[in-house]
């Protein structure tokens, strides 16, 4: 069994592990960041995208509040690129016309530094052509977009450059807990390589548990009870950009009262709903319904626009001793859990709670607290120091096309609907580590459009099977996975920029050339996720889940259209290879058909079971 | 006055209209689009698998069929005997052939086709176009797949890859895309058109030649030309000195293209007017009967009028269903209805290659023995002149069992034979 050996080791490969790494990093320490699938496969990949200015939550939640301006602010510069600078109205319906939340609302933003300007209804309908004409009031705020996938990745190469050792698709199975001395002390976890099945041993000073909505379990594995509160959000994507700022209700944080643009759509969100299991989260028919009667209460119409997806995340809420039962009475506030103190167990933290925006701050206080248990004074260095690709500053709506036109690139695209093109899927397969098309998707949009991988899919099989094949010919490496992983380029900076993943020369030469650069995982035919059969089957799975609870109207036939192509022109439910499954096979699969209640079904029916 | 109004263009009104035509009716087809044809294969698939959860694929069709309408009374394919089913077939290989766009099935009379899919998976296939045909896997020959390079839509490793894990001899080559244009953003279609030209097609072969070993057959993309596509095919051939064949691609596709283009041609020469652009949004009836169905164009609607009419507006894929949040699903034209479970969810299963299928698939417009639209209720027909064929009918799933066009033809032709009294009444 390969052992290795770290000062410091995390837990979790979403924002908040990612920022731990990072900030570890550039402190000096070893570290190593363990992920049980890819990055941002948790909640990080499953949120709204939205980077708060804080004005959601200034009245309910100050504390929340003042931390996500604060951050705001900093991920501005360090994380441009990651960004779109598209400002947000809060916007008074008639619903809350009465109420004197407006008020409160201006005061409290004032009290805490949010700037916040009201602006005439009239000016808010030029620049939203599509919001509802019947506001009363608008106030502005620096809200923004953020690519959280884009967000992570690039946090992480950060890391990386400072030295960190990152290893996706490796789960902890255990963690190494020492009782010799009558103390309890963490030394570090045995996770698994869910690729080549392989257990490893990682040794650690100090173990940082950022597994989110799984904190509480991992936390579990060292004998201390953390009772994370799982506040499932669900969202809903619409195939137009209907907005170009962030629409927010000028209320109590509520369900359906946020319009997120993201990229080439916008996001209704979000519900929120305590459930039991973080990993299988069902959408009931009537989250999508409401999300959409709420959406019409801002952008009259939306409803009949045609819907893309559904999705869920889950919160990490945490509150010490919380007794009520609506997880939205919980504080978005960071919480930073430290388990010497509380549980006696050396060697051990916990940092969970908060939200995307402050995953920098997180991890700020939990590497701070780490260095007082290591006995070290190191200063945290992130908020001062970009990372790669920042330099691009923030993106915008018409980047990718405006960059596949200036350099002439129509021809190289793969996926029409997000302009991925050849050279930039082909890159961040081999770039990063790459295990399943999903992995491919978080990193370059692949088959996120109206047709949600029905043209894409196959080309991506068709171009990785490709490079497999190339690679097949070169000789095996005799690295371990984890040496291979660690060695690996991962340039991700720039990964969604077609402009900069140009083959020089005709796509002929290139290939006759056969340059074709180095080995990545996927390429990898010891593994089982080398097979293009099975990277084909589990991807349109994996949308499948996605679409399921949304299909009626004109997405239903494009999903009629999908199965012509697969099953029809391809017969691809009878390949070869039936057998293989790779480690998120499984995943993509749900138990039961959502919506097995009918949509007229009350929500506080639904809490009960989820709650149960 | 028209006698027969076909409403939709697909390879099921197409038929039906042909068939009308050869009846002596006066026949009109008005359709939104171009139907289904522009998506498919170019093959006519008559039961590629039965029960659908086989992993084998169905050898002899006809024969399948007796036990598929044995245990599914209310398919499609049970409406129409075995000697109808044969003459419906029939009907379109001499329509095809008169088209000019012959379709064969295998040597050995009644079994189906294996031919190679886009991913290197077997089709099962009851006839196929003659450029299709030399790619049968069950012939011995060993077989050089060939890409273009640049091309997003075709990927010859991988068809020869899986191809290998079935048993069957391939290898995998590449030529320049540059042998049939120097423009880098051109789907198939653009590119069946460009190798109309002589010249292409000349590069094209002294390419392949160099490529081939004796004794192999070469698969290529299905861009062998347009309107000239047989000569092409022909000429290639007699260049390369070695079989061809054409593998159908992703949408829009070449083979089903060629394929409705010259149906739709042999039709209108034979006097049928296609008028498509034209979306049907509504009708008038009176006393069980449909007088006119509505039209809307740039100008103002329009009312047809006609003694019959024949719905074959294909399912939710064709348009003819359509369907909203609440879990409504619903005919589009005359608000027919449907076997469909009118709740979202119990719409569908949760895995998308699910053997069963999806349910919201799976169901349609029931009919009775002549392919009139019955009040289930009742059994009786809900207009007295109204008849539906293809994939507007219930009880079947065509994608899955893969019989899209066979349940096209051989409905559209017997719905319009039962229609002018043309045969004896199905039994089952």
């Amino acid at each position: 069994m390969p052992t290795l050996e770290t000062e410091i080791l995390v837990i979790g490969g979403g924002a908040t592990g990612a920022g731990v790494a990072w900030d570890a990093a550039l402190r000096g320490f070893q570290v190593i960041l363990v992920e049980k699938r890819d990055l941002t496969h948790g909640t990080t990949g499953r949120y709204h995208g939205l980077v708060h200015s804080g004005g959601r939550y200034v009245v309910k939640d100050p504390k929340s509040a003042a931390e996500c301006i604060h951050e705001n602010r900093i991920l501005r510069r360090t994380h441009a690129h990651c960004i779109e600078d598209t400002g947000g109205f809060f916007v008074v319906t008639p619903e809350e016309a009465e109420s004197d939340y407006p008020d409160r609302f201006q005061a409290a933003c004032d009290e805490i530094g949010i700037p916040c300007t009201e602006i005439p209804v009239a000016e808010a309908l030029r620049r939203e052509p599509l919001l509802n004409p019947r506001i009363s009031r608008v106030f502005e705020v620096p809200d923004a977009s953020a690519d959280s996938f884009l967000a992570t990745h690039a946090t992480v190469q950060a890391a990386r450059m400072a030295g960190a050792r990152i290893l996706i698709y490796h789960q902890v199975e255990a963690l190494l807990v020492d009782e010799s001395n009558g103390q309890r002390r963490v030394q570090g976890a045995q996770v698994r390589d869910m690729v080549s099945g392989e257990l490893v041993t990682i040794r650690a000073d100090m173990t940082i548990n950022a597994a989110g909505a799984w904190a509480g379990q991992i936390a579990a594995l060292a004998g201390a009870e953390v009772r994370i509160i799982p506040g499932k959000g669900t969202m809903v994507a619409m195939n137009h950009r209907l907005v170009n700022t962030v629409i927010n209700r000028c209320k109590m944080p509520s369900d359906g009262d946020i319009i997120v643009p993201i990229h080439t759509i916008v996001a209704i969100g979000t519900t929120d709903e305590k459930v039991a299991d973080p990993e299988n989260l069902r959408i009931e028919p009537w989250e999508v319904q409401l999300m959409l009667e709420e959406g019409e209460k801002l952008v009259p119409g939306i409803s009949r626009a045609r819907v893309l997806r559904a999705w869920a995340g889950v919160r990490p809420l945490y509150q010490e001793n919380f007794t009520g039962q609506d997880s939205r009475d919980v504080t978005r506030s960071l919480a930073l859990l430290d388990h010497p103190s509380r549980d006696g167990i050396q060697g051990f933290l916990t940092i969970t709670g908060g939200k995307w925006t402050t995953f920098r701050m997180m991890a700020e206080k939990a590497v701070d607290r780490a260095c007082q248990h290591l006995g070290v004074e190191r200063p945290c260095r992130t908020a001062d120091t970009p990372v790669p690709g920042a330099e691009q500053g923030h993106y915008w709506l018409g980047h990718r096309l405006h960059e596949i036109e200036e350099a002439r690139l129509q021809g190289e695209l793969v996926c029409e609907c997000e302009l991925v093109t050849r050279a930039m899927l082909e890159d961040a397969a081999r770039n990063n580590p790459t295990v399943t098309l999903d992995d491919l998707r978080r990193d370059v949009r692949l088959g996120m459009g109206p047709c949600q991988g029905g043209f894409c899919t196959y080309r991506a099989v068709g171009i990785l099977h490709e490079l497999a094949a190339e690679n097949r010919t070169a000789p095996v490496t005799p690295e371990s996975p984890q040496e291979e992983i660690a060695n690996s380029p991962w340039e991700v900076a720039y990964l969604q920029s077609p402009g900069r993943h140009v083959r020089t020369g005709s796509p002929q030469e290139v290939l006759e050339s056969k340059v074709l650069g180095p080995a990545s995982p996927v390429t990898d035919p010891r593994t089982p996720v080398s097979n293009p059969n099975l990277l084909l089957r589990d991807f349109l799975q994996e949308r499948w889940k996605g679409v399921v609870p949304v299909l009626w109207g004109r997405q239903l036939k494009q999903e009629r259209l999908d199965e012509l192509i697969y099953l029809g022109v391809m017969n691809a439910d009878h390949l070869p290879d039936e057998e293989l499954a790779s480690p998120l096979t499984d995943f993509y699969l749900f138990d039961t058909t959502p919506g097995e209640t009918s949509p007229g079904t009350t929500p506080s029916g639904q809490e009960k079971e989820a709650s149960a | 006055m028209t006698q027969l109004i076909v409403i939709g263009a697909g390879l099921t009104g197409l038929m039906a209209a042909h068939t009308a035509a050869q009846a002596g009716l006066q026949v009109r087809i008005i359709a939104k689009g171009m139907g289904a044809n522009h998506w498919h294969a170019g093959t006519v698939d008559v039961l590629g698998y039965h029960p659908r959860d086989s992993r084998q694929p169905v050898r002899r069709p006809l024969e399948s069929r007796d036990v598929l309408v044995a245990e599914q009374p209310g398919h499609p394919y049970a409406r129409v005997s075995p000697e109808e089913m044969q003459a419906g077939l029939e009907a379109f290989t001499r329509l095809a052939q008169e088209a000019g766009l012959p379709h064969r099935g295998s040597d050995e009379p009644g079994r189906n086709l294996l031919l190679p899919s886009p991913v290197g998976a077997a089709r099962p296939a009851f006839l196929a176009p003659e450029a299709q045909l030399a790619g049968e896997l069950g012939r011995d020959e060993p077989m050089l797949i060939v890409g273009f390079q640049g091309l997003r839509d075709f990927y010859p490793q991988l068809v020869a890859e899986n191809l290998g894990k079935q048993g069957v001899t391939a290898r995998a080559a590449f030529l320049p895309l540059s042998l049939v244009t120097r423009e880098r953003d051109r789907n198939h279609v653009q590119l069946a058109k460009l190798l109309d030209e002589p010249e292409r097609v000349a590069g094209l072969g002294r390419a392949l030649r160099g490529l081939v070993k004796p004794g192999e057959r070469v698969g290529l993309p299905a861009i062998l030309g347009f309107q000239r596509h047989r000569e092409v095919l022909a000429s290639l051939v007699e260049q390369v000195g070695a079989p061809i064949f054409e593998i159908p691609t992703l949408p829009p596709s070449v083979p089903g293209i060629r394929l409705h283009t010259a149906l739709a041609r042999r039709l209108e020469a034979l006097g049928v007017r296609i008028e498509t652009g034209m979306e049907v949004l509504g009708f008038h009836g009176e006393d069980g009967r449909v007088l006119w169905v509505e039209t809307e164009t740039a100008a103002r609607p329009l009312k047809h009028r006609a003694e019959r009419f024949l719905l074959a507006t294909g399912g939710v894929l064709g348009g003819g269903f359509q369907s909203d949040h609440t879990g409504r699903i619903w005919e589009g034209i005359f608000h027919l209805p449907l076997t469909l479970p009118q709740e979202r969810s119990r719409w569908f299963r949760p895995r998308f290659l699910d053997p069963a299928g999806q349910p919201v698939f799976q169901g349609g417009v029931p009919v009775n023995g002549n392919f009139q639209p019955v009040d289930p209720a009742s059994g009786q027909p809900v207009f007295a002149n109204l008849w539906a064929a293809g994939n507007t009918l219930a009880h079947a799933d065509p994608i899955h069992e893969r019989s899209l066009e066979g349940v096209a033809i051989v409905t559209g032709v017997a719905a319009v034979k039962a229609m002018v009294g043309d045969r004896a009444p199905a039994n089952s």
